[in-house]
C-alpha cells in the first residue's frame, strides 16, 4: 500500500514537472502554454496573480513531493535512525538536548575511544545537532511534544524540502522562472540526493545540501547586485554550510574561482569587489567560530585559494585605480606582472592541494576501506542522476552560449563537482544539484522551442496584441535574467521550420523522459536507498515479510544485562551503532581519527586467541561484539571484511601481522579447510565459527556450511580458552563473546616442597644494620681508635 | 502416639491459657483446610476456616494473622464468606496490631453478628510474592531451576485451631527435599500434610519444600502506567515495563545453538508471554528506547486483544529488559457524564502476564486541561503524589496528572479506579479557536507585509527607475498594439482584393487611420513623460515612432497598390513584384523596431 502512494506520488510529481515547464516557460511572446492556460488566462484581470500562485504551488508540490518520497523506510519499517553515522549525530543530538549546549559543546565523551575518550564539542561539526536540538526546542516551547528521534529522522526530509526551494530561487536566478521550478521538482526526486536525505539518515549531508545552494544563492544574488546586504546573508549561510558539513571547503574555493575567473575574463566590477571582499573576510571570521574548524582558515591549504584570490583582487582593484593615474604602458607592465605572478601562486596551490588530497585518499587502508570512497563508476551515475546526466551537458552549453556573470559561476560549479564527483562516490551528491540546475536549464529551454506557439497561431490577431500585453506583463516582473524575451515577429522567423508534428513529438519525447526519470526516481528510492540498514528484511516466496531484528536484539541485550561501564571492542563500522543503542563503552568507532588504536583492535581480532587475550587485556576489553552472516548469508559482514582489519593490523604492526599469512599459497582468501592455518586460528574467525561446525542449515548441505562465502568451514573444533560465548542473536547475526577473567593460579600437581631449616632461623642483622639504624654510620667506642667497618 | 498426644495436649492446655488471654472473644477455628499453591512463581495460600463462636458473647469481628518471616512479602490478603446458598460475601480487611505478637494483623469485618456458639465457614486468601528462592541460585542453560520454599505447617491465627488440613501443590513431580512433619503423603506435584489436631494459638512450625521449578520467574521490577484521557473521544495508555527473570541467574554462557536445537536447554527462561488488553484496544504500539520491537505479534479476539510480547532476547535468569506497550481506546466506554461532571473508570493497572508480580507501580492519569475537583476513588489504598502539570500540543496552562505509587502487587490488584472531576465544555473551544486564531495571525502578518512598505530608506532612482519602467512597459504594449493594426490592414487588404468591395477598403483604411493616430498620440504622450523623468529611452521611442511612421507608409502603399491592382491599373506580376519589396522593407522596419524596443 505504501510503496503505491509514493508510486502515485511520484507520478503526480512528473506531471508537476511537465506542468511547471508548461506555464513557467511561457514566454511573453508565445500566448500561453496549453489549452488550459490560455482558459485561465481569458477571464483573468491578473496574469501575474495566477502565475505566482501556479508557481507557488508547484514549487509547495516539489517540496511536498521531496518530503514524502523519502519516507519509504519509515513506512515500511518503523521511525529509526539509519546506517552508522546518523546513531552518532542522534546520539550528540540527544545530549545536546538533554544537557544544553554548552554542555554539549564542552562535552567529552569517555565512552567513546576507550581509553583515550573523544573530545566530542571540538571534534564535530554541530550544524546538525543544533539544527534539531533548536527545532525540538521550538516545537516543545509550544507544547508539541515530539520526541527527538522524530525530529532527527524527519530533519532530512523536511531540508530536501528546503533544497527544492533553494535550488528554485538559485536557477531563476541564472535562468528563469520556468527552469528554476523545472530544478526544483529534479532536485526534490534526484536520487542522488535521496541516497542521502532520506528520513532516518540523520546526516550532515542532509541539511549541508540545503545550505550549500542556499549559500550559493546568496552569492549569486550578492554578485548581481553588489549589495553588502546580500553578501553578509552569504556570509551567514555559509557559516551554517561550515557548522553543518566539512563540504564547506568546495564553496570557499568555489567562489574565489568564479571570482578569479571573472577577472580573467574582464568582467571584473565593483560589484564584485565588493561581494568577495566582503564574502571573504566576514566568512573567514564566522567560519573561525566553529571549534572543529578553528584556525583551519588561515592555516591549511585548501583555504589558501580564497587569500590569494583576495589578495589578487585587491591588488586589481589598486591596479585599476592606479590606470587613472598611470599612463598606460607603465600600467600594462606592472598587471600582467602582477597578474600573472598571483595566478602562478594560486595555480600552484590548487595543484599542491589536489594531489596532497588525492594521494592521501587513496593510500591510507582505512579510507580505502570505505566502500563510498571509491571512484565513481559510469553506472552510479545513471543512476543516480537517470537522464539528467545526459541533458546536464546541454544545459551547461546553453548557459555558456549566453554567458554572463552568474553563468560563469554555473559552469564552473559543473565543471568542479563533475572532477569531484568523478573522484569518490560520495561526491555525486555535490553534482546532483548543479545536474539537477543545468539540466532544468536544457528542458525549459526545448520546451521554449517546441511549445507554446500552436495555440498562438490558431489566434486572431487582433486578440493577440492584448493577449500580448499580459504576457509582457507578467514577463516583465518575472524573467529578471533578461534577454529571453522575444518577439512576435522574431518567434515567426524563427519557428518558420519547425512544423507542428515536429514540435508536439519533440514535446512528447520530452513528456516521456520526465515521466521516465520520476518512475526511475521512485524506484531507485523505494530499492536501494530505503533500507535502515538496522533492520534486514527478507521476503518469502508469498510475499510475506520476515524482519531480521538481530542487531537491535544484541544492542539491546548489551545495554539491559551488561555492566553499565562494560567495554565493548568490535570492528569499528559498529562503533556508533554500538554507543548509540547499546549505550556501552567502545574502543573504536566511525570517527576514524586514530589510526594505531584501530590497528590495534584489527591486531586482536586477528592474531591467535591468547595474543589477542593480552590486547584485550591490556585494552580492558569486556565484551567482543562481531557480525557473522554465514547463517542467512548476509554479505556485508565481519569476515567479508576482515582483510580491511588484517591490512589496517599491518600497516601498525608489520612484524606481527602479514597480509600474506591469511591467503592460500595460491593467493586465494578461503575460509575452508583449504585455508591458510593462520586463518583458521584467529580469534575472528573462531569467534565467527564458534559451534558453527555442528548446525546444519539444511538437508543439502554439510553441518558448517557457510551461506555467505559458499563454502563449509575448515575449522569446525573451535575451543575457547580465554573468551565465552555471552549472547547470539536469532539468525546467528551478532554474536558476542565475554572475556573472561585471568584464571585462579593453578593449583600445582605435586606438594609444596617443606624445607625444614637445618638451623634455628636468627637474625643476621647486627646492630648497625638493625631497622632504626643509618647504614654505614659510624659506631663511636670510647676508648678505641676510630675505624671504618 | 499417646506420648505425643498427651504433650500436645499439654501444650495445648497451656496455650489455651495465654490464648484466653488474647482472644477474649472466644472464638475457635474448628475445621481448616489450607492449600498451599506453589505451582507458580508465587506462593499462594488460600484457607477455609470453620470459625466458632465458643463465648458468652457475640462478636461481629475476627483476627486473621501472617507471620512474621512471609508479612514483607505479602502481596494480597483477602477474606470471604462461604455461605452455603448465596453468593461469596468478601469481607472488609483493616491492620490491627496485638502486643506481643510478631506478624501481621488484620481484622475482618463480619457481616453479620457472630452469635455465642455458631459457626461460620470463611475463606482466606494470600498471595506472597518472592518466597521462593532459587537454590542453587546460579545455574547454567542446561540446568533446571530449583526452588525452596519456607512456609508454616499451620495456620498462623490468633486462636486455637481444632482441627487442620494443609494441601502443598508443587510445579513438579521432581522434589528434593521437604519437611515431613506428621509423616506426609507425596502424590505426585500434591504433598498432603495433616491432620493436625488442636494446635494452639499462634503455632508456627517451619515447613521447608526445596522442588524444581521451571515456571517463569518473572517480576515487573517497576512500571509506570500512563492514562491521557482527550475528550475528542480518546483514552491513551502507555505503559513503560521493567522486567527481569528472578529465577536462578545463569551462569556461563548463552549458547544460541543449544538454545534452537535442544527443546529442553534454558528451560527457565522465558521466551514470550501474552498481555491481555481490553478488546476495544487500538493502534497497538510495543517499543523500547531504540525502536520497534518487530517480534510481537496481536490477535484480536472476542472480549479482548492478546498481545504475544517477545522480548527482544530471550529472558534467563538474572537478565532483564524494558520496554513500552501503548494502545489507543474509545473514551465512550471509560468515560462517564453527567452535565459538567466526569467520571473515568479505568483499571488501576492492568494485565501484563499472568500471575504477574509488580515490585513498584506508578500509575499516571493525565486529565484534560481545566478538569477541577477531582477526586479519586481507589479499589484499594495507594500512595498519592502531589499532582502535577502536563502539556502537550495545544496547551497553555496545563493539564492536570494525578500521580499515585503502590509496592509489590499480583494480579489481585486488577480493579478499576474511579476518577470524578468537573470540567467545562467551553473549555473544548480553547484548542481550535488557538490554531484558527495563529493562522488569523500568520496570515494577517503576510498581509500587512505585503501590503505596506516596510524600507528604511528612499531610493529617488529605484522610484524613478520604476516610472520609467513602467511607461516603457506601456509604449510596447501601444507599439505592438499598432503593429496589430497594420496587421489587421493587411487582412482587410487581402479581403478587398478577394471582394473588391472598395467601400469596405476605405472603411479599413479610415479605422486604421483613427486607431493609428491615437495611438501614436499615446505613445508621443508617453515620449513626454520619458523625457520628463530624464530617461534617454525617450530618443529611442523618437526613433521607434520615425520608423513607424515609414511602416505606416509602406503599409498606405500596400493598400493603394492593392486599389491600383484592382482597378486593374497594374499588372499582376508588377503587382507582386512592388508586394514584395514593400513587404521586404516592412520586415525590416519591423525587426529595427523590435530590436530598439529590446533595448528598453
Amino acid at each position: 500500500m505504501a510503496e503505491h502512494h509514493a508510486v502515485s506520488d511520484g507520478k503526480h510529481k512528473a506531471s508537476t514537472n511537465a506542468g511547471g515547464s508548461v506555464h513557467g516557460n511561457s514566454r511573453p511572446g508565445a500566448a500561453g502554454g496549453g489549452g488550459g492556460k490560455g482558459g485561465l488566462s481569458g477571464g483573468l484581470t491578473q496574469p501575474a496573480g495566477w502565475q505566482s500562485l501556479l508557481s507557488f504551488s508547484i514549487l509547495f508540490l516539489a517540496c511536498l513531493a521531496g518530503f514524502s518520497s523519502r519516507l519509504f523506510a519509515v513506512i515500511r519499517f518503523e521511525s529509526i535512525i539509519h546506517e552508522f553515522d546518523p546513531w552518532f549525530n542522534y546520539r550528540s543530538t540527544h545530549h545536546l538536548t538533554t544537557n544544553g549546549f554548552y554542555e554539549f559543546l564542552n562535552w567529552f565523551d569517555e565512552r567513546a575511544w576507550y581509553p583515550l575518550g573523544r573530545i566530542v564539542g571540538g571534534t564535530v561539526y554541530p550544524g546538525l545537532m543544533v539544527t534539531a536540538g533548536l527545532i525540538h526546542y521550538m516545537l516543545n516551547l509550544l507544547h508539541i511534544t515530539v520526541h527527538i528521534r522524530d525530529v532527527c529522522v524527519f530533519l532530512a526530509p523536511v531540508f530536501s524540502g528546503l533544497t527544492a526551494i533553494s535550488t528554485f530561487l538559485l536557477t531563476r536566478e541564472l535562468w528563469n522562472q520556468g527552469a528554476g521550478l523545472l530544478a526544483a521538482c529534479f532536485i526534490a526526486i534526484v536520487p542522488g540526493y535521496i541516497s542521502r536525505s532520506v528520513a532516518g539518515s540523520f546526516d550532515n549531508e542532509g541539511i549541508a545540501i540545503f545550505a550549500l545552494q542556499f549559500t550559493y544563492y546568496l552569492w549569486v544574488k550578492s554578485v548581481k547586485t553588489g549589495s553588502v546586504f546580500w553578501t553578509i546573508g552569504c556570509c551567514l549561510s555559509y557559516f551554517y554550510m561550515v557548522s553543518a558539513w566539512g563540504g564547506y571547503v568546495f564553496i570557499i574555493n568555489l567562489i574565489p574561482l568564479h571570482v578569479f575567473v571573472l577577472m580573467l575574463m574582464q568582467r571584473y566590477s565593483r560589484r564584485v569587489y565588493i561581494a568577495y571582499s566582503t564574502f571573504y573576510i566576514v566568512g573567514l571570521v564566522l567560519s573561525m567560530q566553529i571549534p572543529f574548524v578553528g584556525f583551519q582558515p588561515i592555516r591549511t591549504s585548501e583555504h589558501m585559494a580564497a587569500a590569494g584570490v583576495f589578495a589578487l583582487l585587491q591588488a586589481y582593484a589598486f591596479l585599476q585605480y592606479l590606470k587613472d593615474r598611470l599612463t598606460r604602458q607603465e600600467f600594462q607592465t606592472l598587471f600582467f606582472l602582477g597578474v600573472s605572478l598571483a595566478a602562478g601562486v594560486v595555480f600552484l596551490t590548487v595543484i599542491y592541494l589536489t594531489y596532497t588530497g588525492l594521494y592521501a585518499k587513496i593510500h591510507i587502508p582505512i579510507i580505502a576501506s570505505v566502500s563510498e570512497h571509491q571512484p565513481t563508476t559510469w553506472v552510479s551515475f545513471f543512476f543516480d542522476l537517470h537522464i539528467l546526466v545526459c541533458t546536464f551537458p546541454a544545459g551547461l552549453w546553453f548557459c555558456i552560449k549566453n554567458i554572463n556573470d552568474e553563468r560563469v559561476f554555473v559552469a564552473l560549479y559543473a565543471i568542479s563537482a563533475v572532477y569531484f564527483a568523478g573522484v569518490m562516490v560520495r561526491l555525486m551528491l555535490t553534482l546532483t544539484p548543479v545536474v539537477c540546475m543545468l539540466s532544468a536549464v536544457a528542458f525549459s529551454s526545448v520546451f521554449e522551442h517546441y511549445m507554446g506557439d500552436d495555440t498562438k497561431r490558431e489566434k486572431p490577431p487582433a486578440e493577440d496584441s492584448s493577449d500580448e500585453d499580459d504576457k509582457r506583463n507578467s514577463g516583465n516582473l518575472y524573467d529578471k535574467a533578461g534577454k529571453v524575451r522575444k518577439h512576435v515577429s522574431e518567434q515567426e522567423k524563427a519557428e518558420e521550420g519547425l512544423g507542428p508534428n515536429i514540435k508536439s513529438i519533440v514535446t512528447m519525447l520530452m513528456l516521456m523522459l520526465l515521466m521516465m526519470f520520476a518512475v526511475h526516481c521512485t524506484w531507485v528510492t523505494s530499492n536501494a536507498y530505503s533500507s535502515p540498514s538496522v533492520v534486514l528484511a527478507s521476503y518469502n516466496h508469498d510475499g510475506t515479510r520476515n524482519i531480521l531484528d538481530d542487531f537491535r536484539e544484541a544492542y539491546y541485550w548489551l545495554r539491559q544485562n551488561t555492566d553499565e561501564h562494560a567495554r565493548v571492542m568490535s570492528w569499528w563500522d559498529y562503533g556508533y551503532q554500538i554507543a548509540g543503542m547499546a549505550n556501552r563503552t567502545t574502543l573504536v568507532d566511525n570517527n576514524t581519527w586514530n589510526n594505531s588504536h584501530i590497528a590495534l583492535v584489527g591486531k586482536a581480532m586477528s592474531s591467535n586467541e591468547s595474543a589477542a587475550y593480552k590486547i584485550m587485556r591490556s585494552l580492558d576489553v569486556d565484551y567482543v561484539l562481531i557480525i557473522f552472516g554465514g547463517v542467512i548469508g548476509y554479505s556485508g559482514d565481519d569476515i567479508n571484511k576482515f582483510l580491511w582489519m588484517v591490512r589496517i593490523a599491518e600497516g601498525e604492526h608489520p612484524k606481527d601481522i602479514r597480509e600474506s599469512d591469511y591467503f592460500t599459497p595460491q593467493g586465494e582468501f578461503r575460509v575452508d579447510k583449504a585455508g591458510s592455518p593462520t586463518l583458521l586460528n584467529c580469534l575472528m574467525y573462531k569467534m565467527s565459527y564458534y559451534r558453527f561446525g555442528e548446525m546444519q542449515l539444511d538437508f543439502r548441505t554439510p553441518p558448517g556450511f557457510d551461506r555467505t562465502r559458499n563454502a563449509e568451514i575448515g575449522n569446525k573444533d573451535i575451543k575457547f580458552q580465554h573468551l565465552e560465548e555471552a549472547f547470539t542473536s536469532e539468525h546467528w547475526l551478532v554474536r558476542i563473546y565475554k572475556v573472561k577473567n585471568l584464571d585462579n593460579r593453578e593449583p600445582l600437581d605435586h606438594k609444596l616442597r617443606s624445607v625444614v631449616p637445618k638451623q634455628k632461623y636468627t637474625s643476621k642483622k647486627t646492630a648497625k644494620r638493625k631497622r632504626g639504624h643509618i647504614k654505614n654510620k659510624l659506631a663511636l667506642r670510647k676508648g678505641k681508635k676510630l675505624q671504618k667497618k | 502416639m499417646t506420648r505425643k498426644s498427651q504433650i500436645l495436649a499439654a501444650c495445648l492446655l497451656l496455650l489455651a491459657a495465654v490464648s484466653s488471654e488474647v482472644s477474649a472473644d472466644g472464638l475457635v477455628n474448628e475445621d481448616v483446610k489450607r492449600t498451599v499453591d506453589l505451582g507458580t512463581h508465587l506462593a499462594k495460600i488460600t484457607a477455609e476456616i470453620v470459625l466458632s463462636n465458643q463465648g458468652q458473647s457475640a462478636v461481629n469481628s475476627f483476627i486473621l494473622a501472617v507471620e512474621a518471616d512471609l508479612a514483607p512479602h505479602l502481596a494480597y490478603i483477602g477474606a470471604s464468606v462461604k455461605g452455603d446458598e448465596e453468593e461469596d460475601g468478601t469481607l472488609e480487611l483493616q491492620q490491627t496490631t496485638i502486643q506481643s505478637q510478631s506478624g501481621v494483623f488484620y481484622k475482618v469485618q463480619l457481616p453479620s453478628n457472630l452469635a455465642a456458639g455458631a459457626q461460620l465457614k470463611t475463606k482466606v486468601e494470600m498471595t506472597f510474592s518472592h518466597v521462593l528462592q532459587p537454590f542453587p541460585t546460579h545455574i547454567t542453560q542446561a540446568e533446571r531451576q530449583l526452588v525452596v520454599f519456607q512456609g508454616n505447617h499451620y495456620l498462623y491465627s490468633p486462636y486455637p485451631t481444632r482441627s487442620q488440613t494443609t494441601r502443598v501443590r508443587l510445579a513438579s513431580k521432581t522434589v528434593e527435599t521437604y519437611t515431613k512433619l506428621g509423616n506426609p503423603s507425596k502424590n505426585d506435584e500434591i504433598i498432603e500434610y495433616g491432620p493436625f489436631r488442636d494446635v494452639a494459638p499462634f503455632s508456627e512450625d517451619t515447613m521447608k519444600i526445596h522442588y524444581e521449578n521451571n515456571s517463569p520467574f518473572l517480576t515487573i521490577s517497576s512500571i509506570t502506567r500512563t492514562i491521557e484521557v482527550s475528550h475528542w473521544g480518546n483514552i491513551a495508555v502507555e505503559e513503560t515495563i521493567d522486567l527481569r527473570h528472578t529465577g536462578a541467574a545463569l551462569k556461563g554462557p548463552f549458547s544460541r545453538y543449544d538454545y534452537q536445537r535442544q527443546s529442553d536447554s534454558g528451560i527457565s527462561s522465558v521466551k514470550s508471554f501474552k498481555t491481555i488488553l481490553p478488546a476495544s484496544a487500538q493502534d497497538v504500539y510495543y517499543r523500547d528506547e531504540i525502536g520497534n520491537i518487530s517480534t510481537s505479534h496481536l490477535q484480536v479476539l472476542e472480549d479482548s486483544v492478546e498481545v504475544e510480547v517477545r522480548p527482544r532476547f530471550p529472558l534467563f535468569g538474572g537478565w532483564k529488559t524494558h520496554y513500552m506497550i501503548g494502545y489507543n481506546l474509545p473514551s465512550y466506554e471509560y468515560l462517564y457524564t453527567l452535565g459538567d461532571q466526569y467520571a473515568l473508570k479505568m483499571r488501576l493497572v492492568d494485565h501484563v502476564y499472568d500471575d504477574q508480580v509488580i515490585d513498584a507501580l506508578t500509575v499516571k492519569i493525565i486529565l484534560p486541561e481545566g478538569a477541577r475537583n477531582i477526586h479519586v476513588d481507589t479499589p484499594y489504598k495507594i500512595d498519592r503524589e502531589p499532582n502535577q502539570l502536563h502539556y502537550t500540543y495545544l496547551d497553555t496552562f496545563g493539564r492536570p496528572v494525578l500521580v499515585a505509587t503502590k509496592n509489590n502487587l499480583v494480579e489481585h490488584h486488577i480493579q478499576d479506579v474511579v476518577v470524578h472531576y468537573n470540567f467545562n465544555r467551553i473549555l473544548m473551544l480553547q484548542e481550535p479557536l488557538l490554531v484558527v486564531g495563529a493562522f488569523y495571525i500568520l496570515f494577517f502578518t503576510v498581509i500587512i507585509y505585503v501590503r505596506l512598505d516596510f524600507a528604511i530608506t528612499k531610493d529617488p532612482a529605484a522610484e524613478v527607475r520604476m516610472k520609467v519602467a513602467s511607461i516603457t512597459e506601456q509604449v510596447l504594449t501601444l507599439v505592438n498594439k499598432r503593429l496589430g493594426l497594420y496587421r489587421h490592414m493587411d487582412e482587410v487588404v487581402n479581403r478587398y482584393k478577394q471582394s473588391r468591395d472598395t467601400g469596405a477598403l476605405n472603411s479599413g483604411r479610415k479605422t486604421l487611420e483613427a486607431d493609428h493616430r491615437t495611438l501614436t498620440n499615446e505613445i508621443s504622450t508617453l515620449q513626454a513623460r520619458l523625457k520628463a523623468e530624464g530617461s534617454d529611452l525617450a530618443e529611442k521611442v523618437g526613433e521607434v515612432q520615425k520608423l513607424d511612421g515609414q511602416v505606416k507608409e509602406l503599409v498606405c502603399r500596400s493598400g493603394q497598390e492593392a486599389e491600383r491592382l484592382v482597378a486593374g491599373k497594374v499588372k499582376k506580376e508588377a503587382y507582386i513584384e512592388s508586394e514584395k519589396t514593400l513587404t521586404g522593407k516592412r520586415q525590416e522596419l519591423v525587426s529595427r523596431i523590435d530590436s530598439l524596443l529590446d533595448a528598453l
